[in-house]
């Protein structure tokens, strides 16, 4: 075959990644790239005489695929879109009730703890209380710091898509999706840009007929908001490794439907739930009534729930199937369906966040609170910053480097109230690593001291916490009924959760076609699992004799979409079209490369395809 | 060598694999939540765009222009894809893309589009478009425009197109059980309303992109308004309601499931 | 009153249509609930052979067009054709059964004649005394009863529309329409047709069952390994010896460009829902296909269903099929195979 050149553009600067971040980064850059009379406010150096020559990627097909419901203060947001109204943006309401509940469990099948069996006992004594209802304890009050009255219950996938609709419409922007980064271009610790995935090449990423080598765009910045997993950020991490003593340990999934209540549902718009307690004691719930009768309901799976076995499908219809949600969800249908993984580190995970070229935002930038459960302001506010600072940096003429960033970007950070509020929330979880009881002691610690206090316990990674799966549930199952759980789940290539939750007591999901579907039915809902040909499989298994010799195999328990089953060898099998790009797999994978590194097995990078849903 | 001023007429729908329900108006029909799916370029439309793009590579000189009606912020959106896998000048026009909306009223809107663009040769005109469109699947859009074009050749189920060495234009059409018809014809104008033709889907480029999105945004912007008629009067407009009662065979040998359906095969 | 006039062109080889007898049939009762008269306008190079079957269905000559140049299908030729009998029959209704040659030309008519058209006619209600249509929309995934008040008003219908009508033989009087054709009308020479390349004959819209094939064909097996060779083999087996048509699912002749597994006889015309055909047979078998709404259109038009599939809750079976059979298709597909050589 032929030499196929490269072909190479410049731009002033590229963006990572359309999210809420890059959606504050690019929001606010626009306000300052032209003068009211049309002439460019700030003039472009690839192009002179144009305005600045922005471009953002997005690896999802569209903007706004496959991202979650969310329920945030927003006040970030609103202080940036001043003139938009909640009824302005599709599927938006402006919060007016909030719910706290603990959900005992109904079933008898959830693993709990001596302390928690003791709070359930506790409640359950209560149940004569107006405040306990079908097996649920609402809360009399929901603590300030989860409290987002007065926010927006919204869907980020609408919301990116009307953002993402009126940033292009400024001609400002381009912003193009369905176009995955490979990696960043790193010369000499500067960042030059990024170069875009090959296109026309075999699952491998051999050439085929029609192959197109990804193309290198050449940007004065490259602002980097792909999230926790994204290729870039995973890059410059790999590159430039975490400032001493941060470290990225507590991750989740967290897997959520859109449904459609029924014609008669009580649940006005704004509505909110937060639930925990249910199904597992690790497992917190959400439930955000949209207008329209929308919802978003699901749940969050986190990495300090040591189950081997953890099924965020299956364990997401319990949820649904406890009396106190059902009787809202009973009728309801799904609309689609999704995950995504969290990094729940917050503050302590924040990487480098600038260098020669190129700054960090969003969630990969270690913005989320993890006390107050809130990430998505807090991205579009760091992205804010970022585009403050770009602004001032272009109009004195200075340029993108280290020490400008530092100086503007930085120092933006740090003086900010996010600065201030995830610093008090970096240990608010810590008591989570050693159970529900804990976990809530230290956020209660962290309520009443500012952050001063906190649990004396190290926050220990999957890799670390996770013991054999025969070990997890040694006193309920036999080495030989493992065994045969293990032979069966082989031989009929899915993985062992279905088989493991049955057995330990979780009844079988009574489908009813319409909200209680199969996995795989979920995947094809809402749109479908897409993956558009001609590119290479971005996941893989770097060193197959890791996983020959795994017998723990987590990143087939714990995928979304079913994508990574058991395969030839030992070494799991991935078929992408199933895959929703959640990334749960990287985190999950109890092999390390190297026993001082935290790379983990599996390679996991961008790529095309994903969800095809605009309401997640 | 010929070269041509194609007009690819390209819609865009809600993407087919959307769970799709009608609104609960049966008189105004409408799509549940339309605005709020993802839309796609019409599928076949689509796969016209690729053609045109293969041929005008081939043609030095020849152009594209794509004409796109719909809802503004959707044609928007589907271009930032769209605009990547071959150049051409988008025109916009803004108004419905509702299936339930009548075919000569968009026919009229496209043509009297494809009249006001000065800088088409109507003896060099291919015009393009899906034989039927993934929401109306009326089949007539694009031969009402090249009807009211006067064009006298026209063409659908096209699966393929080539140029003969003469100029004349050897066309493959659809028949049914796999066969295709196979045409000559002297030349443009002519109207090809493709099938899925046979060329892959072209890769995204990026420059190509970032040059159609510089006149695209002026083109959105410039977006004439067209109310459509609809005369037509809708009673109801439903799901099926058919749902069959699943036997579902568990556990059943090979040998008895494949004599049970080789028997219900030969039923009559 | 209303005036139908029902269209006819001959098959490639002179033949009257099924569809056209079905569509006869549901335009003879139409007329007859409409109080309507009903006209039948036929045109082609050689067309006694139809006209000996149209006895006894109206009273009015039968209007025609024949002339060699009106052999093929060809846009301009059909056009002029249709025009001059609607011109001769002034009719306020036009009924025509689907085909290529109708479903190119016949919009064009109606914009000529200053009327409207719809097409893709499932079915036909006069019980008001006013004629209403059913059609589908969003590739059959709604379907919607309308009318409307435009005339004339051209209807294309689909196959099985109504019992097809019982051939009377015998002769019928007609009324030649005169149709000349410009040269710019015979710009188009149609050369011939193009066969399904050797292997991939496997589309017969005649066949009495179609056979959907899915993605899971060339998925990885039980085993762990993938056996398109196999799966080819035993579909090309199963299609020879029951004659049956053969359908795919989006997916799995999507794979093509991708580098994957692939059954070499596939191609898009196979391929059923969504984008592909939405064909007609009395019995329908699906294999290995998993999927829901948009994918489950392909076979809404099939009579009795069943499904071969791993999965118990596979979105093309459940409230789809009459019967799903949990088991390997692999395996049931080789038995049957061996019992149908017997």
């Amino acid at each position: 075959m032929t030499e196929i050149p490269r072909q190479k553009i410049d731009v002033d600067i590229a963006c990572v990644g359309f999210g809420p971040a890059t959606g504050g980064f690019l929001k606010t850059l626009s306000d300052h790239l032209v003068n009211p009379d049309g002439t460019p406010k700030l003039e472009s150096r690839v192009v002179p005489g144009l305005p600045l020559q922005v471009v953002c990627y997005e690896r999802a097909d569209d903007i706004g695929f496959g991202v979650s419901g969310v329920v945030s203060k927003a006040d970030s947001i609103r202080s940036s879109l001043a003139d938009v109204q909640p009824q302005d943006i599709p599927m938006c309401a402006e919060v007016t009730e909030e719910r706290l509940l603990y959900l005992l469990d109904p079933v008898g099948a959830s693993r709990r703890t001596i302390g928690v069996r003791l709070l359930d006992k506790v409640l359950r004594a209560l149940r004569w209380l107006p405040l306990y209802r079908e097996h649920a304890f609402r809360m009399p009050f929901t603590p300030g710091f989860i409290n987002k009255h007065g926010g927006w219950v919204f869907s980020i996938g609408q919301f990116s898509q009307w953002l993402g609709m009126n940033l292009m419409s400024t001609g400002l922007i381009q912003l193009w999706p369905g176009t995955p980064v490979s990696e960043p271009l790193i010369e000499n610790e500067q960042v030059r840009g990024i170069r875009l995935m090959d296109q026309g090449t075999d699952l491998q990423g051999k050439p085929v007929d029609g192959f197109m080598p990804g193309m290198d765009i050449q940007a004065d910045l490259t602002v980097v908001g792909d999230g926790p997993v994204g290729t870039v950020g995973l890059a410059l991490d790999e590159q430039f490794g975490l400032p001493h003593g941060n470290e990225r340990k507590d991750w989740a999934v967290g897997a959520k439907m859109v449904v459609e209540l029924p014609e008669d549902t009580p649940l006005k718009a704004g509505t909110v739930f937060h639930t925990l307690g249910y199904p597992e004691p690790e497992i917190f719930g959400f439930f955000y009534v949209h207008p329209d009768r929308l919802a978003s309901v699901g749940i969050f799976v986190p990495s300090w729930f040591d189950n081997p076995v953890r099924s965020t499908y299956r364990y997401l219809q319990h949820w649904i199937l406890h009396p106190y949600l059902y009787k809202y969800l009973k009728g309801a249908t799904m609309r689609s369906w999704g995950a995504k993984s969290l990094q729940e580190s917050g503050r302590r995970g924040e990487p480098f966040l600038v260098g020669e070229g190129w700054a960090r935002i969003g969630e990969g930038s270690g913005s989320t609170n993890i006390f107050t459960n809130s990430g998505v302001d807090e991205a579009w506010h760091t992205g804010k910053l970022l585009a403050e600072s770009v602004v001032e940096l272009l109009s004195l003429g200075k340029p993108m480097d280290k020490a400008n960033l530092t100086s503007t970007y930085i120092e933006r950070r740090r003086k900010s109230t996010l600065e201030k509020e995830t610093k008090m929330a970096e240990h608010s979880r810590d008591g989570f690593q050693k159970g529900l009881i804990p976990g809530l002691i230290g956020m209660m610690l962290t309520a009443v001291s500012g952050g001063r206090v906190r649990l004396p316990i190290k926050t220990q990674s999957t890799q670390e916490r996770l013991e054999r799966m025969q070990d997890f549930y040694r006193k309920r199952l036999s080495e030989q009924e493992w065994e045969e759980i293990r032979q069966k789940s082989a031989s009929q290539g899915v993985a062992m959760n279905d088989l493991v939750m049955t057995r330990m007591g979780w009844p079988e999901i009574p489908y009813d076609g319409q909200l209680l579907i199969s996995h795989q039915d979920a995947l094809l809902v809402g749109g479908k699992v897409q993956a558009p040909g001609g590119y290479r499989d971005h996941v893989a298994f770097i060193y197959p004799h890791l996983c020959e010799a795994c017998d723990t195999k987590l990143c087939i328990e714990i995928c979304s979409g079913q994508a990574i089953t058991p395969g030839e060898n030992g070494i799991p099998a991935f078929d992408r079209e199933k895959c929703i790009h959640c990334g749960a797999c990287l985190w999950n994978c109890t092999r390390l490369i190297e026993a001082s590194s935290s790379q983990t097995n599996v390679k996991f990078s961008a790529g095309t395809g994903g969800l095809h849903s605009g309401e997640n | 060598m010929s070269v041509f001023h194609i007009v690819v007429c390209a819609g865009v729908v809600p993407d087919p694999l959307q769970s799709l329900v009608p609104a609960d108006d049966p008189a105004k029909p409408a799509l549940k939540n339309e605005l709020m799916l993802p839309h796609v370029l019409d599928p076949w439309a689509e796969h016209a765009l690729y053609e045109a793009a293969h041929l005008a590579k081939t043609r030095d000189g020849s152009k594209i222009w794509v004409i796109s009606l719909g809802p503004k912020a959707k044609v928007q959106q589907v271009m930032m894809k769209t605009a990547q896998k071959a150049p051409f000048q988008l025109i916009a026009v803004d108004g419905t893309s509702s299936g339930f909306s009548d075919s000569f009223a968009a026919a009229e809107v496209l043509a009297q589009t494809i009249n006001s663009i000065e800088e088409i040769n109507k003896e060099q005109l291919l015009l393009f478009g899906g034989w039927e469109s993934a929401s109306r699947a009326s089949g007539t859009t694009l031969q009402l425009v090249g009807e009211m074009l006067d064009i006298a050749d026209q063409f659908q189920g096209v699966d393929e197109l080539s140029v003969l060495p003469d100029g004349k234009l050897r066309i493959l059409e659809r028949l049914e059980g796999g066969e295709h018809q196979i045409s000559v014809c002297t030349g443009p104008p002519a109207v090809l309303g493709w099938a899925t033709g046979n060329l892959p889907e072209p890769p995204n480029n990026p420059q190509i992109g970032m040059v159609n999105m510089r006149q695209m945004m002026p083109a959105l912007q410039k977006a004439q308004v067209a109310d459509l008629s609809q005369p037509t009067v809708y009673h109801s407009v439903e799901l099926p309601k058919q749902k069959r009662e699943t036997q579902v065979v568990r556990d059943k040998p090979v040998q008895e499931i494949a004599r049970e359906i080789v028997e219900w095969m030969r039923l009559r | 009153m209303e005036r139908l006039l029902y269209l006819i062109h001959p098959e490639s080889d002179g033949s009257l249509s099924t569809r056209n007898l079905e569509g006869l049939s549901a335009a003879k009762s139409a007329a007859q609930e409409l109080e309507a008269q009903l006209q039948i306008g036929v045109w082609g190079d050689q067309i006694r052979p139809i006209l000996d079957n149209l006895a006894g269905i109206s009273p009015a000559p039968v209007l025609i067009v024949e002339d060699p140049a009106f052999k093929d299908g060809r846009f301009a030729s059909d056009a002029a054709a249709m025009t001059a009998l609607c011109r001769k029959a002034e009719p306020t209704l036009v009924f025509a059964a689907s085909s290529p040659r109708i479903m190119r030309a016949l919009a064009a008519v109606a914009l000529r004649m200053k009327g409207a058209v719809d097409t893709h006619i499932t079915d036909i209600d006069t019980s008001s005394g006013h004629l209403r249509i059913h059609r589908w929309y969003y590739r059959q995934r709604m379907q919607a009863e309308q009318n409307r008040q435009e005339r004339p008003w051209f209807l294309v219908l689909e196959s099985g529309i109504a019992p097809a009508l019982q051939v009377e033989k015998g002769q019928v009087e007609t009324v030649a329409v005169s149709c000349a054709l410009t040269p710019k009308e015979m710009r188009t020479a149609v050369e011939g047709k193009q066969l399904p390349k050797g292997d991939s004959q496997t589309i017969k819209p005649d066949a009495e069952m179609l056979f959907v094939a899915g993605a899971g064909w060339t998925k990885k097996q039980s085993d762990g390994q993938i056996h398109a060779d196999v799966a080819e083999k035993l579909i090309l087996d199963f299609l020879h010896k029951s004659g049956a048509s053969l359908g795919s699912t989006k997916s799995l002749v999507d794979l093509k460009g991708e580098g994957q597994a692939v059954l070499n006889f596939m191609t898009h015309l196979n391929q059923v829902g969504q984008t592909g055909s939405t064909p007609r047979h009395d019995k329908g078998i699906a294999t290995c296909c998993h999927g829901e709404e948009p994918h489950v259109v392909g076979w809404r038009f099939i009579g009795e269903r069943r499904a071969i599939n791993l999965d118990a809750n596979c979105g093309w079976a459940q409230g789809k099929a009459d019967v799903l059979y949990v088991a390997d298709a692999f395996q049931v597909l080789d038995e049957i195979n061996r019992l149908l050589s017997e």
